[in-house]
C-alpha cells in the first residue's frame, strides 16, 4: 500500500520510494527512508495536496507524488 | 574515522559561509551579524539571490540559500556546493533548528565533506526547551567535530559568542573527521546514534500543538479560502488603498506640483532643450521610479509577514490544485494577484518561489493581469464608446487576461518549460510571530534593489523616449513631427489589420511603453482637442474594443521590462516583449476580424 491509502490520523512505516529520482532523493534527504514512521495529518481543502508528518515536522506533497511512497502498517 | 588538515587558505580576509535549512532563522542571524553592511546581487547565471555582508573590515559573511541537502539537483544546491568548494571559504556557519535536529543535521553531515571548520549554530533553543528537548552541547560538539553555539536569533541571545568565535578565529583549532556515507539510510542512522547520546525528549505527545490548532482553522474545508482571500484583501488594502498608494500619490503630487515647477523656474534662463532634457527626460524618469517605491515597500512588508509567520506555505497548499493546471505551484498565485495592481511588484514577488522554472513562468504570466495603469485607458474609451456597458467591458478585459494567462501557462508548461517538472514538496513550518527587525530589513532589501538596478534602466529609457518625442533631424520640435511620429508612421501598417491603423494611435501606443496611462495623455497631445469628440472619428465601436484588447496585452511598460531584465536577464526581457506583442496582435486581430462578421 502507499501513503495515499492512509486516512488522516493513521500512520505507517516507509518501505520504499518509487518514481523519479529527484522526488526520491529529496524525500530521502528529509529523512523519509526505509523504516521511518510516517503519518497523514490532513488533506488540503481541495483534496490535494496532502500533509504528512515525519520525524516531527509537516510536509505537503501532491497525491501524485505521495503515491510513490510505499508503506507497511504497523 | 579519518583526521585531516583543513584545506582553507587563510588570507587577511576571513570568509564565512552561512548555510542552513529553510525556516530556521538564517536571515535573522545574518542581519544581526552584519547589520546594514550588506551587498545584494545574483549568483552568476541563475536567479538565486547572493547576499554578502561584513561583520567587520576583515570578516565577510556570505548568506547561502536555504536548502535541506547538497545533492537533490536544485540550482540553490549547485551554487552552494560550488561556493563551499572554493579555497577562500574559511569557515562554515551552519544554522540549525534546535527542535528539529535530526533533519537539520543531515545537511551538516554533507557539509563535513567540504573539509572546512564548521560552527554549528543551534537556533531557537528556547522553543526547543519549551517542547521538552534537552541537548548536551559538549557531547554533540565532540561527536560531530564541530563548534556548537546555542542561540535565540530573534532575541539576540548567543550572537555575541558567534561574533567572538569569528573575530578570534577560534575555529582554527578544530580538526576534521571526514564522514563518508553511501546512502541516506546510513546517514540518518549515524545521526540518530549521535542524538541518542546527547538529546533527551520529554514531550507530551497527547498535547495538540498551537500550529495544529491554527491549521485546524486555516486549512478547514470551508474557512480556508475565505481566510486566504481576506488576508490578501488586507494586504492589498494596505498596499493600494491605505498606505502604499496614498504615499505614492503624495510623492507624485509633491513631485509634479512642487518640485518640477520649482525646477522649471530656476531653469527659466537655460536653453529650452536643456531644460526639457533635465525636467521632462531625466527628472521625470527618476520620478516615475520613485513614486513606485512606497507601493512596493508596503506590498513586500505584507508578503514578508505572510512568509515569516509560516502562513505562505499554507497559502501555497491551498492554491496548488488550481495553479498546477497552468504549470505553476500554489505559491505563484500571490505574484499573479499582485500583478492586478502593478506588474513590477508582481514580478519581484515571484522571487519568493522555490524553483527557477516557477519564477520565470510566473514572471512571464504576471503582465497578463490587467494592471492599474491600464484603467486610465479603459476609462477613456468606455466612457466614449461603451457608455451603457462600462463595467461589463472592463470586466471582460480583466477576464480575458486571466483566461489567456491560463492558456499561455499551459502552452509554456508543455513547450519551453517542459523538461523542468519539479516535484512539489514543501515544509509547513510552525507558525510564529514575525520578528519586526527581520521584516523591515527583508522589505528594504527588495526596495533598495529596485531603486538601484531597475532605476538605471528606466532612467536611460526615459531619456531615449524623451529624445525621440522632442527631436527630429532639424532639432527640437513638438511630438507631431518628432522622430517618434516618424516611427509611428513607419510601424503604422501593422495595426491596420487590427482596425486602428492611424499614425496617431501608433504613436500613443509607443509612448505607452513609458507607462500605460501615458497612452491617454499622448492621445490628448497628438489629437490636440477634446478626445470624446475626436476619437469617434477615428475608431468604430469594434476597433475601440480591439484597441483596448491590444492595450491590455501588448508589450509591458519599461518599468516592467527593466524589472524583468534585472531579475532574469536580457533574454527573458526580450522574450517577454516579443511574446506579448505577438499575443496582443493575434488576439486583437481575432477580436476585430471575427467581430466584423456580425
Amino acid at each position: 500500500m502507499c501513503i495515499c491509502d492512509l486516512k488522516p490520523g493513521e500512520k505507517g512505516y516507509v518501505k520504499k520510494i518509487y518514481g523519479n529520482e529527484k522526488l526520491a532523493k529529496r524525500l530521502q534527504a528529509l529523512g523519509c527512508i526505509e523504516g521511518t514512521e510516517i503519518s497523514v495529518k490532513r488533506t488540503a481543502p481541495l483534496g490535494d495536496p496532502i500533509i504528512i508528518n515525519l520525524r516531527g515536522f509537516d510536509l505537503a506533497l501532491r497525491k501524485n507524488d505521495a503515491k510513490k511512497i510505499y508503506i507497511k502498517e504497523d | 574515522m579519518m583526521l585531516k588538515k583543513f584545506t582553507s587558505r587563510r588570507t587577511s580576509m576571513i570568509t564565512a559561509a552561512l548555510i542552513g535549512n529553510p525556516n530556521v532563522g538564517k536571515t535573522t542571524l545574518f542581519n544581526s551579524l552584519t547589520g546594514a553592511k550588506q551587498h545584494i546581487g545574483n549568483w552568476a547565471g541563475v536567479t538565486v539571490e547572493k547576499i554578502e555582508g561584513y561583520l567587520n573590515d576583515n570578516i565577510k559573511i556570505v548568506d547561502l540559500p536555504g536548502i535541506y541537502a547538497m545533492d537533490t539537483y536544485s540550482n540553490e544546491e549547485k551554487i552552494s556546493k560550488q561556493f563551499l568548494k572554493r579555497d577562500d571559504v574559511d569557515v562554515i556557519l551552519n544554522i540549525v533548528d534546535a527542535s528539529n535536529l535530526e533533519r537539520n543535521l543531515y545537511l551538516t553531515t554533507q557539509l563535513k565533506q567540504f573539509n572546512k571548520p564548521i560552527i554549528l549554530i543551534l537556533n531557537m533553543i528556547d522553543a526547543a526547551e519549551s517542547k521538552g528537548i534537552k541537548i548536551n552541547y559538549d557531547i554533540l560538539s565532540k561527536k560531530l567535530g564541530v563548534i556548537v553555539v546555542p542561540i535565540v536569533a530573534s532575541k539576540g541571545t548567543g550572537i555575541k559568542k558567534v561574533k567572538e568565535l569569528l573575530e578570534n578565529s577560534s575555529f582554527d583549532k578544530l580538526e576534521n573527521n571526514i564522514l563518508e556515507f553511501t546512502t541516506e539510510k546510513e546517514t540518518y542512522s549515524y545521526i540518530e546514534n549521535i542524538l541518542k547520546g546527547c538529546l533527551t525528549r520529554n514531550t507530551d505527545s497527547s498535547k495538540i500543538s498551537i500550529s495544529d490548532k491554527i491549521d485546524n482553522i486555516v486549512l478547514n474545508k470551508f474557512l480556508a479560502f475565505p481566510l486566504f482571500f481576506l488576508s490578501l484583501f488586507i494586504i492589498f488594502m494596505f498596499t493600494f488603498n491605505l498606505v502604499g498608494q496614498p504615499l505614492s500619490d503624495i510623492l507624485d503630487k509633491l513631485f509634479n506640483d512642487s518640485f518640477i515647477p520649482y525646477l522649471n523656474s530656476i531653469m527659466a534662463n537655460s536653453s529650452e532643450w536643456f531644460r526639457s532634457l533635465i525636467v521632462d527626460g531625466i527628472v521625470n524618469g527618476i520620478g516615475s521610479i520613485l513614486v513606485f517605491l512606497p507601493v512596493i515597500l508596503t506590498l513586500f512588508l505584507g508578503i514578508s509577514f505572510l512568509e515569516d509567520s509560516g502562513y505562505m506555505a499554507r497559502a501555497a497548499l491551498i492554491m496548488d490544485k488550481l495553479m498546477r493546471k497552468m504549470g505553476l505551484s500554489g505559491k505563484a498565485f500571490i505574484p499573479m494577484i499582485v500583478g492586478f495592481g502593478c506588474s513590477v511588484p508582481g514580478i519581484m514577488s515571484a522571487r519568493t518561489l522555490e524553483s527557477e522554472k516557477d519564477r520565470k513562468l510566473t514572471a512571464l504570466l504576471v503582465p497578463l493581469m490587467s494592471c492599474n495603469a491600464k484603467i486610465a485607458v479603459y476609462a477613456l474609451f468606455t466612457s466614449i464608446f461603451f457608455k451603457k456597458y462600462k463595467a461589463l467591458i472592463v470586466f471582460s478585459l480583466y477576464l480575458l487576461g486571466i483566461v489567456l494567462a491560463f492558456i499561455i501557462g499551459i502552452f509554456f508548461k508543455n513547450t519551453i518549460f517542459k523538461k523542468n517538472e519539479e516535484p512539489f514538496i514543501i515544509e509547513l513550518p510552525e507558525y510564529k510571530l514575525p520578528d519586526i527587525k527581520t521584516l523591515m530589513i527583508h522589505t528594504w532589501e527588495k526596495g533598495k534593489g529596485f531603486v538601484k538596478k531597475a532605476g538605471t534602466v528606466i532612467f536611460a529609457a526615459s531619456v531615449i523616449i524623451w529624445f525621440l518625442q522632442s527631436f527630429n533631424f532639424s532639432g527640437i520640435t513638438d511630438m507631431n513631427s518628432s522622430f517618434l511620429a516618424s516611427i509611428g508612421k513607419f510601424i503604422n501598417p501593422i495595426f491596420i489589420p487590427l482596425g486602428f491603423g492611424r499614425w496617431q494611435t501608433s504613436v500613443s501606443l509607443l509612448t505607452g511603453l513609458m507607462a500605460k496611462e501615458v497612452v491617454v495623455s499622448s492621445m490628448g497631445v497628438i489629437y490636440g482637442g477634446n478626445l470624446s469628440i475626436l476619437l469617434p472619428q477615428y475608431f468604430s465601436t469594434l476597433s475601440a474594443y480591439s484597441f483596448l484588447v491590444f492595450v491590455l496585452l501588448y508589450t509591458p511598460c519599461i518599468s516592467v521590462v527593466a524589472t524583468m531584465r534585472k531579475e532574469y536577464g536580457n533574454k527573458m526581457a526580450a522574450f517577454s516583449v516579443a511574446y506579448q506583442f505577438t499575443l496582443a496582435w493575434v488576439i486583437s486581430f481575432l477580436v476585430y476580424n471575427i467581430g466584423k462578421l456580425f
